[in-house]
């Protein structure tokens, strides 16, 4: 695999753009919140994901051989999806810093900046699917790589989400609706497996045609890598147990320490079905 | 506009690699980057079998999957003759386009962090000579030329068994089979 920073761009950039939607749906969640309240529980995760966001940039940065022609990639908006994307992220990154940056000025969040830069954001994510399922590499061009992008998008955001909001229960927000919240989070990171569960089902009963010269069919390659792809569903399915309980508890003690078990359950299980993806190309 | 194409007769190509190798020497390409490639394919079985080498560059084709796709619009389609070229102040080296072409017809430098790929050997051609991978072949298994002429000489074939379908990018590019 040599696609390490597209690797790490595209899971920061699809974590970030799903934990954006999931804190607005914690908002519209939390309407008995006073200003300042949704201000102490917005405002660092706020800052965490636009930092994360920035964070794969970077690593986009430096996938290209020659970087400082990185505007010229915004010129084929019209034919290459890769422009699309490049600009679709660009527009989610801006906006996640300025929702950030007003948060901290304005000591209260904007709703629906944060609602329309999750828009931006999921509108990006199908732009990231494109760019992969328009090539010629066998795999790629599989329903599965946009069920896989959104399957992840939904999976971390929620986990994040909750991950970066949970420190602050108890504390500055007596107001809220906590449990309301993690059971809205854990119902789209249950979407967002069922979606991978769906697309992976798809991908396996495909055929998947050989379009480039030397090339191995995917199956070929995947064949290889039956025990990765095997320890991603059951890391996947174990954070989605612990997701579950975190969801029903009611035992206040360990939930930080839990989250956070739980973010670090599906990293690794994104990660692992995303290095495979990337295997794909041989 | 005269499209310009390749004829390779797969029927002479012993596999000898002196067409990859003059290349390289042409363009100065260090290891791994190779801008004429000879894959083998092969097939049937015992006591049938058979080995077929095709010698393979860009093929300058018709639909080329590989200029909509990049991003920077480096990748260009020669008014003149219809030779796909990569303009490297545009280029900014994403590698996309390698994964847009059925033939791996682009190479990565990676010390100018741009693509390069075959240029028909631009400068000999202009000097009034043949692209070296034609010149150098001791078989004579390379033509270059309109492809309309190479067509009407050799035929329409543009895919042996093993290699992508022609429908893709609609390749310039003739082959001569057994
Ligand atoms: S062979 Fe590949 S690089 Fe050359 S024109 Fe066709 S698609 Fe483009
Ligand atoms: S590497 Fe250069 S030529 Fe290839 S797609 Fe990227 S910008 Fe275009």
């Amino acid at each position: 695999m040599d696609e390490w920073a597209l690797f790490i761009f595209t899971l920061a950039v699809q974590a970030s753009i799903g934990s954006t939607f999931v804190l607005y749906l914690f908002n519209l969640r939390s309407s008995e919140l006073k200003e300042d309240e949704a201000y102490h529980l917005f405002r660092m995760p706020l800052i965490v994901i636009s930092v994360l966001s920035l964070l794969g940039l970077a690593a986009s940065f430096s996938h290209l051989g020659a970087p400082m022609n990185a505007f010229n990639t915004i010129r084929n908006i019209g034919s290459s999806w890769m422009s699309r994307e490049i600009v679709l992220t660009g527009a989610f990154i801006g906006l996640t810093c300025l929702t950030a940056g007003l948060t901290i000025v304005q000591k209260k969040v904007t709703p629906w900046l944060m609602l329309v830069t999750a828009i931006v954001g999921l509108i990006d994510v199908y732009a990231m699917g494109a760019l992969y399922a328009t090539t010629l590499v066998s795999g790629w061009n599989s329903i599965n790589t946009y069920t896989s992008f959104f399957g992840t998008t939904l999976i971390l955001g929620a986990v994040l989400a909750v991950s970066l909001v949970a420190p602050k229960f108890s504390k500055e927000t007596s107001g809220i609706n906590a449990k309301g919240i993690i059971r809205g989070a854990f119902a789209v990171a249950v979407l967002g497996f069922t979606i991978q569960v769906v697309g992976s089902a798809m991908f396996f009963t495909a055929v998947h045609e050989v379009t480039m010269i030397d090339a191995v069919p995917a199956s070929s390659i995947l064949a290889n890598y039956k025990g990765m792809i095997a320890s991603g569903w059951i890391a996947s399915i174990i954070g989605m147990f612990l997701f579950g309980y975190l969801a029903v508890s009611k035992s206040k003690k360990t939930f930080v320490s839990l989250t956070f078990t739980a973010l670090a359950i599906f990293v690794v299980a994104q990660g692992l079905s995303r290095y495979v993806f990337y295997v794909m190309p041989g | 506009m005269t499209q310009i194409g390749f004829f390779i007769d797969v029927t002479k190509c012993i596999g000898c690699k002196t067409c990859v190798v003059a290349c390289k020497d042409k363009n100065n390409l260090e290891v791994g980057r190779n801008f004429r490639r000879v894959y083998s394919f092969e097939q049937g079985v015992f006591p049938n079998p058979s080995l077929t080498h095709v010698s393979l560059s860009c093929n300058h084709c018709d639909v080329p999957t590989c200029i909509p796709n990049c991003p920077t619009t480096a990748i260009f389609k020669r008014a003149e003759d219809g030779a796909v070229l990569i303009d490297h102040d545009k280029c900014v080296g994403c590698r996309y386009c390698e994964w847009n072409c059925p033939y791996d017809a682009p190479q990565f430098n990676e010390q100018l962090g741009k693509m390069t790929k075959c240029d028909t050997c631009f400068d000999l051609r202009d000097a009034g000579e043949e692209p070296v991978c034609v010149t150098s072949c001791p078989l004579r298994a390379i033509e270059f030329g309109p492809i309309k002429e190479l067509r009407k000489k050799y035929g329409n074939v543009s895919e042996i068994k093993g290699m992508p379908s022609a429908s893709i990018t609609k390749p310039n590019l003739v082959i001569k089979t057994k």
